[in-house]
């Protein structure tokens, strides 16, 4: 629909202008926040690339949002994380307890190398970003169930998920996971880091709840006919 | 011989390593078998006090007796083989049944103060003088180090308040008017580190860090004629070793944290700051 419609329309100023909204009009392009892509020379470009340049240089270009930046360190499913946590839009405290968990995360797995003998040592993962993407892919479910109503019942139908579905799911139990099930007294970080280290090497709560879920698609299998899609 | 005392005054920016520099000479003083003043952070006596006893000694001047038995428990542990060694020079009455003779050592008065909570912050007041008359002794003789950390909070003001809510001046405290008396330079045989702090320190902008700023017209004569000690942000030198020191102990875990572009981003990033760059790569 976008492709249709963007060959009626022309380029066009609001007359509010929306700056940090996120709905434009499709004839404005995805920003590129990578500095590599920069740095390619002329000569290396192929011609794709050269075609997109040259687009680019026409068409007008989307506003980069503030958690989209340059850096090396940026990472995509963090910044998602970060912001599924967030609460009132404060994404200071949000970003905050991530980055305590992380450092939590690393102490603990750095004292563990350190104390290790020789032979285990190369066995201990200490990144805690490897860590964090590991227990997610860990959490993900495959298959998921929706509630279709047959005969005026509704039943559990197993139903294939997308990926952004999948790793929405993940981060949300993980996310209620920490903020229900802990001591009054233990903080946010302590707990999020323990339960994706427990993740981390298929343990824990999170990884139970997708282990259920797999039980009762597996259950109720005879009702996958009821999907028509 | 009579060695005068040195005043060495550290002053920088926030988070460029002020505290570190004063462990540091500290626990050089220490090894060299200094005797060891050390005040964590003078800020903590002249705000946040539960319990203000007006003093026995002095009409008009305030104790605290949780802040200075915390410190006589402290001072008693850094300094365990000095007690025995040095011997009082003076006769000190606590009330009408307790005194301390001359000649007693030193622990005991030590000993005393941290059980009887009361007059503990008369017997940091005597601590502090017997210490200042036999520190340039010849028989006997010991050097004194007195480090004091945040030393611009002992001539500020205080958020204390009296029982009329009028403000409580620095001088009406026991605690500070004796340690006022140690940084004055009158006194030989050792030396005095201080340290500015802004972090701690009250009513004073976020922005200063000058030594005039902090100490005020009252601080900066009473520590003249003094050495001011700079510290500066991490030169590229220091910056390398800091950066190395993290990869040898494994601390830098992301990939790109341990290129030369990762390297360079923390520079940018932290400004060389020493504090910034430790709460970067925590989470790198």
């Amino acid at each position: 629909m976008a492709a249709s419609v963007t060959g009626l329309l022309k380029p066009w100023t609001p007359r509010v202008l929306l700056v940090r909204w996120s709905r434009y009009n499709p004839y404005y392009l995805e920003p590129e926040p990578r500095k590599e892509v920069y740095h390619i020379p002329e000569t290396e470009l192929t011609p794709e690339q050269k075609e997109e340049r040259e687009l680019k240089s026409v068409r007008p270009i989307k506003a980069a949002t503030n958690s989209v930046t340059s850096s090396v360190f940026n990472d995509p499913v963090l910044s998602k994380f970060v912001n599924m946590m967030m609460k009132d839009g404060d994404k200071i405290i949000a970003k905050g307890i991530i980055t305590q968990t992380l450092e939590n995360m690393k102490r603990k797995q750095v004292e563990k190398y350190h104390k290790a003998p020789e032979g285990k040592k190369a066995e201990i993962e200490c990144n805690p970003y490897t860590i964090f993407h590991h227990a997610l892919e860990n959490c993900k479910p495959v298959i998921g169930l929706a509630s279709i109503q047959k005969g005026g019942k509704f039943y559990q139908v197993p139903i294939p998920l997308t990926d952004n579905r999948r790793r929405f799911l993940a981060m949300k139990w993980m996310i209620t996971e920490c903020r229900d099930n802990k001591h009054r007294r233990t903080l946010m970080y302590e707990k999020l880091s323990q339960e994706l280290l427990a993740a981390f090497s298929k343990e824990g709560n999170v990884v139970k709840r997708k282990h259920e879920l797999h039980k009762m698609a597996e259950s109720n299998r005879a009702y996958a006919h009821y999907r028509w899609w | 011989m009579l060695v005068l005392t040195l005043t060495g005054c550290v002053d920088g920016v926030k988070g460029s390593g002020k505290t570190m520099s004063l462990c540091h000479a500290v626990h050089y003083c220490s090894k060299q078998g200094w005797l060891v003043l050390h005040i964590p952070d003078a800020h903590l006596w002249v705000k946040n006090c539960k319990e203000l006893l007006p003093s026995s000694y002095h009409a008009s001047r305030f104790d605290q007796p949780i802040q200075a038995s915390n410190w006589l428990r402290n001072f008693r542990t850094t300094n365990e083989h000095f007690l025995s060694k040095i011997k009082l020079r003076q006769r000190y009455v606590w009330t009408k049944r307790e005194s301390t003779e001359e000649g007693r050592p030193l622990g005991e008065l030590v000993d005393m103060g941290v059980s009887r909570v009361k007059s503990s912050s008369d017997v940091v007041g005597a601590v502090l003088k017997e210490l200042r008359l036999q520190a340039g002794g010849t028989e006997g003789g010991f050097r004194l180090a007195v480090a004091v950390d945040g030393v611009n909070g002992l001539w500020g003001r205080t958020t204390l308040k009296k029982e009329d809510k009028s403000p409580v001046a620095p001088e009406e405290l026991t605690l500070v008017h004796n340690l006022r008396k140690m940084i004055n330079n009158d006194w030989c045989g050792g030396a005095v580190i201080a340290t500015l702090s802004q972090t701690g320190s009250l009513y004073a902008p976020s922005s200063a860090y000058l030594p005039q700023e902090l100490l005020g017209e009252e601080g900066f004569d009473s520590m003249d004629p003094f050495i001011p000690v700079p510290v500066s942000l991490y030169s590229e030198k220091e910056f390398e070793s800091c950066y190395l020191y993290y990869l040898d102990r494994h601390w830098l875990q992301h990939p790109h944290s341990q290129t030369e572009e990762g390297k360079k981003e923390l520079i940018f990033l932290s400004n060389r700051n020493p504090s910034v760059l430790e709460r970067l790569c925590a989470f790198l």
